[in-house]
């Protein structure tokens, strides 16, 4: 119960963190920490429009998002507060939440018979193609590692004792921290701040949502931040802590996270079209080597 | 901690395959030195102090310091700064170097002798069979120097990974063969970029019959 | 004074015993001396002075045949001869270049350069054939090819960039695979508790060598020397660098630089020969040496150069070798023979191409013709190195190569007829070619005028060929005693 407070808190502020450190550095007059909260109260007092295109899935599709979203949050522990739902091989179950929405989504894009979000939805699609075997790579070796198969289990057992976990933490929260930037649509990626429909992507896809509709996909982009900013507090927070330490750890590293996120975003600059494919798939190729790490501290790899 | 710079090793190669900036490249081949130092320097403390100082100096000074500061200068001279000249994509070179990185770990459990320390055989011969690669793909001299290096860089760690059966003054005769090869080569491409105004490889196939 | 005696006599024998050092260290002072000097007289009287230790070498060498010197070199039978072969071309070489280099230009500094680095490329290729190491070895076949390419550079024109490039390139990444060979043959001898590379060691322990180490290693040791012995797989950057370089290198390139090639690779068969896989790196080299010959045949119907004509010709004579070593038996003996034959016969008509090219604005086939009224002694020679090039009786080549093709008809008839036919259409069309140099009608204005016959030229080439002719009728007792201790190690 606990750890979905901290995510539910925490996300809150995400986003209004990321933008004010943008503004910081580009040195402009920055917004209130709770302005998209602001906003999304905003448009959830706004009726929705419909274009007259579109079919029920249109209408349907946001509520499922930030339903299987929602729901994903429940599998998420916190160093040693357990999720609320939790079973054998949850993670994949995860990931195919995730997936669900991702899909509705899609195809809602596709629904409104526009070609900008056609062209949105593809492009999409492509790149949470791309990104799921890093993560599936990914949190299988850690899996192993472990020798667990749930979330919670996995995280509750994850010893800090071999040099070689370093390799493991560090490479797993730098996979992490881009997953959560592909899945997010953010820089490197994709450009939430442009405006030419021809390269964007995530924006362009939800170009005909309005109102309520587009408060919940707002809201599921701050869920899903804090959902991978948990992800990786859990490589780094022991379990061994005291619980008000794990929870300061938990709010420092979400707020490392999201600063991180914000300055990566005011000087990267976004990649080319044609080289995002060959950027996912490097996030794969270092989860490759996580896994062959984990297979020489298991043993698997017998090495002398 | 052996394991730490061979997995960062690893992820060196990765970001070969990657990048397409010829700066890039030359700053991998500077962090192949250090993680090579490193590597040396948590698993060689049985040899003889001689021995290990030699060879500390060997990869730290000529491997991440000197080879790279030349190369740099040769990529100055000839203004380099980009290099898109690869015949195959990008995406299809990262698939490559994970392949050949996972048979390579998998090849060297299956070795498992206790002549070979196989932990440096497994980025050895990933490395040996990216730089030829390497070199395949790639249509430009300097990166093809690049791609010899990073062959040159597999075979010490193959031969960290066969012991020290050379004697010292041959591993200091061929590590001086290395270099001057290097500087060598570094100092044809020079010429080469005066002579044809570029370092392609297309224009260098007038030999013919 | 007592104490001091004993001293004094280890001093002396362990002075001794490092002849080939001290050859090296005279040859780096002469070299610098002529580099720093840019003297015409410290050029010829160092350049003699390097001939004359070489033959002292060769002689030397040859009375202490079997002996270590140092740790790092022996004097072994294959050693001696392939030095012999080396003193007498490096001075032919030595006294064409000094006519190439009057003809080409004046400048000095660029003279200069061209003998100091000639000197140390034959000094790295003695060392290479006396190595005992494989290490060393490794690390001299490295010295040549970095010496060869600056005399192929000489030039300085886009051309020889290009040929100098991929041939610095290339024979550096082959270097770098044959050197990972000879790390895992060190793996093996380490298992067998040996823990140098010495050759006499690991002949010694190949026995209990595990094979698939063996396999692999001969493999990219033979992969990594195909560059400097010009056979398949890597045998194009060496023919291109032959198109380059002056004729006078070439001499050297395609005959000594070969053979040291072939040292390497002799050596590691006999490393071979001693385990059971003998037979598997002998199908190896059976398939590397037709493939050769074929790839030759079928480059030599569309050359246009006549140095290109040598160069694949080297190659098809290599392939030759390379069958002899697969027969075992009499056709290593042969191969040994072929080998020291062909780089009489090739040094004699690069030679001979450098007094052409003389008379020619272009060496190009199409360029050329009626050399017998321009030249009519030359044309002789020519024609003699012809005859010899092509392995027509008396030429020794003959000899040798009867001797393969009996080996082989005996082994696999199939391959020995498919060899010769490969070898009639060589000879086809290498006829073919220098007929057109010979007697074809030439334009006047492709002619160099100017051009003066020296017959002094055509001396080395008659000897050369007369030589082969010698030692293929009759050879002396000295000469075949040497191969077969060369090859005693394998009965």
């Amino acid at each position: 119960m606990i750890s979905l407070l901290l995510i539910l808190i925490s996300s809150l502020f995400f986003v209004g963190i990321i933008v004010k450190t943008k503004a910081k550095i580009a040195a402009r007059k920055m917004p209130s920490v709770l302005q998209p909260v602001y906003d999304v109260v905003r448009l959830f007092k706004k009726g929705a429009v419909y274009s007259q295109t579109t079919s029920a899935i249109f209408k349907m599709a946001p509520l499922v998002y930030f339903a299987s979203v929602f729901l994903a949050v429940l599998f998420i522990p916190i160093g040693s507060q357990k999720a609320l739902l939790s079973f054998d091989g949850d993670f994949v179950f995860f990931a195919y939440l995730l997936g669900i929405g991702k899909f509705m989504m899609i195809i809602a894009a596709m629904d409104t018979g526009s070609g900008f979000e056609g062209m949105g939805a593809n492009r999409e699609a492509l790149y949470s193609m791309l990104v799921e075997p890093a993560f599936f790579i990914l949190v299988g070796s850690v899996a192993l590692f472990t020798n667990n198969v749930s979330f919670q289990d996995l995280f509750l057992h994850l010893k800090l004792d071999t040099n070689l976990y370093y390799i493991i933490g560090i490479a797993s929260i730098y996979v992490f921290v881009y997953i959560a930037m592909v899945e997010n649509s953010r820089m490197p990626v994709d450009d939430p701040k442009t405006h030419l429909e021809l390269t964007m992507v995530h924006e362009v896809m939800i170009l005909d949502n309005s109102g309520f509709d587009l408060a919940l996909i707002h809201i599921v982009t701050w869920l899903k931040f804090s959902i991978y900013g948990a992800l990786i507090s859990n490589f780094i927070i022991s379990n061994s802590w005291a619980i008000y330490w794990q929870i300061a750890a938990f709010f420092g590293i979400q707020l490392a996270f999201s600063l991180t996120v914000g300055i990566l975003e005011a000087f990267k600059a976004r990649n080319k079209m044609e080289k995002n494919p060959q950027w996912i798939i490097m996030l794969s190729a270092i989860s490759i080597v996580v896994f062959l790490t984990v297979l020489i501290i298991t043993e698997k790899i017998i090495l002398n | 901690m052996t394991y730490l710079f061979i997995i960062l090793y690893a992820i060196t190669l990765i970001y070969f395959a990657l990048s397409e900036r010829v700066k890039k490249f030359v700053w991998l081949l500077c962090m192949q030195g250090f993680m090579l130092f490193g590597i040396v320097f948590f698993s060689l403390h049985k040899i003889e102090i001689f021995d290990f100082i030699f060879i500390l100096t060997e990869t730290i000074l000529v491997k991440s310091l000197i080879v790279p500061w030349f190369l740099n200068k040769v990529r100055k001279h000839n203004q380099l700064k980009r290099i898109q000249e690869t015949s195959v994509p990008v995406f299809f070179s990262i698939i490559v170097v994970v392949l050949s990185l996972i048979f390579s770990f998998f090849l060297s459990n299956f070795l498992n002798s206790n002549q070979i320390h196989t932990k440096y055989f497994t980025v050895a011969f990933a490395s040996i069979i990216f730089g030829i690669y390497f070199i395949i793909i790639h249509k430009n001299i300097f990166s093809h120097v690049v791609g010899y290096l990073i062959i040159e860089n597999g075979t010490f760690l193959l031969s960290l990974a066969v012991g020290s059966v050379m004697p010292m003054m041959v591993n200091l005769a061929i590590l001086l063969d290395v270099l001057m090869g290097v500087l060598v080569l570094g100092v044809f491409i020079n010429r080469i970029g005066d002579a044809f105004e570029s370092t392609k490889i297309d224009q260098l196939s007038s030999l013919k019959d | 004074m007592l104490s001091k005696a004993p001293k004094l006599t280890n001093y002396l024998v362990l002075k001794i015993n490092m002849m080939i050092f001290i050859f090296i260290i005279f040859a780096l002072f002469l070299s610098i001396s002529i580099f720093i000097s840019r003297n015409k007289l410290v050029n010829y009287f160092s350049v003699s002075l390097f001939s004359i230790a070489l033959f002292a070498l060769t002689i030397y060498s040859y009375i202490h045949i079997n002996q270590f010197d140092s740790i790092y070199y022996k004097f072994d039978a294959l050693g001696v001869l392939l030095t012999a072969v080396l003193s007498l071309l490096s001075l032919f070489s030595f006294y064409h270049s000094y006519l190439y280099l009057k003809r080409k230009s004046n400048n000095l500094k660029q003279k200069a350069q061209y003998y100091s680095t000639l000197i140390l490329f034959i000094t790295a290729m003695i060392s290479a054939y006396f190595a005992e190491n494989l290490a060393l070895l490794w690390v001299c076949i490295e010295a040549t090819s970095l010496f060869v390419s600056i005399l192929i550079f000489h030039s300085r024109t886009k051309d020889a960039l290009e040929a100098t490039w991929k041939y610095l390139f290339i024979s550096s990444v082959g270097l770098a695979i044959a050197f990972i060979g000879i790390l895992f043959l060190s793996i093996v001898a380490s298992q067998n508790g040996v823990n140098n590379l010495n050759f006499t060691n690991l002949i010694q322990a190949a026995q209990n060598m595990d094979i698939l180490w063996v396999k692999i290693a001969f493999v990219l040791i033979l992969t990594g020397l195909s560059v400097k012995i010009s056979i398949f797989p890597l045998y194009a950057v060496a023919i291109d660098a032959k198109t380059i370089a002056a004729t006078p290198v070439n001499a050297l390139m395609s005959t000594a630089l070969v053979n040291v090639g072939f040292v390497g690779i002799y050596r590691m068969y006999l490393i071979v020969a001693q385990t059971t896989t003998l037979i598997w790196a002998q199908h190896v080299l059976m398939l590397v040496g037709v493939l050769s010959i074929l790839i030759a045949t079928i480059q030599l119907t569309r050359v246009r150069r006549f140095k290109r004509l040598l160069a694949f010709s080297s190659m098809e004579h290599m392939g030759i070798v390379t069958i002899g070593l697969a027969i075992g038996g009499v056709g290593v003996y042969a191969a040994i023979l072929h080998l020291i034959f062909h780089s009489f016969v090739k040094a004699g008509m690069f030679f001979q191409l450098g007094a052409i090219r003389n008379h020619f604005k272009s060496i190009w086939i199409k360029d050329t013709g009626n050399y017998f009224k321009i030249n009519p002694l030359g044309a002789i020679a020519l024609l003699l190195g012809v005859i010899s090039i092509l392995a027509i009786p008396p030429s020794g080549l003959f000899v040798s190569e009867l001797l393969v093709f009996k080996a082989l008809f005996f082994k696999n008839y199939l391959i020995a007829i498919l060899v010769l036919i490969l070898l009639s259409i060589i000879i086809y069309i290498i006829i073919k070619r220098f007929a057109h140099l010979l007697y074809a009608d030439v334009a006047d204005d492709l002619l160099n005028k100017e051009a003066q016959i020296n017959p002094y030229e055509n001396i080395s080439q008659f000897i050369l060929f007369g030589l082969v002719i010698y030692l293929g009728v009759n050879p002396p007792l000295f000469f075949t005693d040497l191969i077969h201790a060369a090859i005693a190690i394998l009965n």
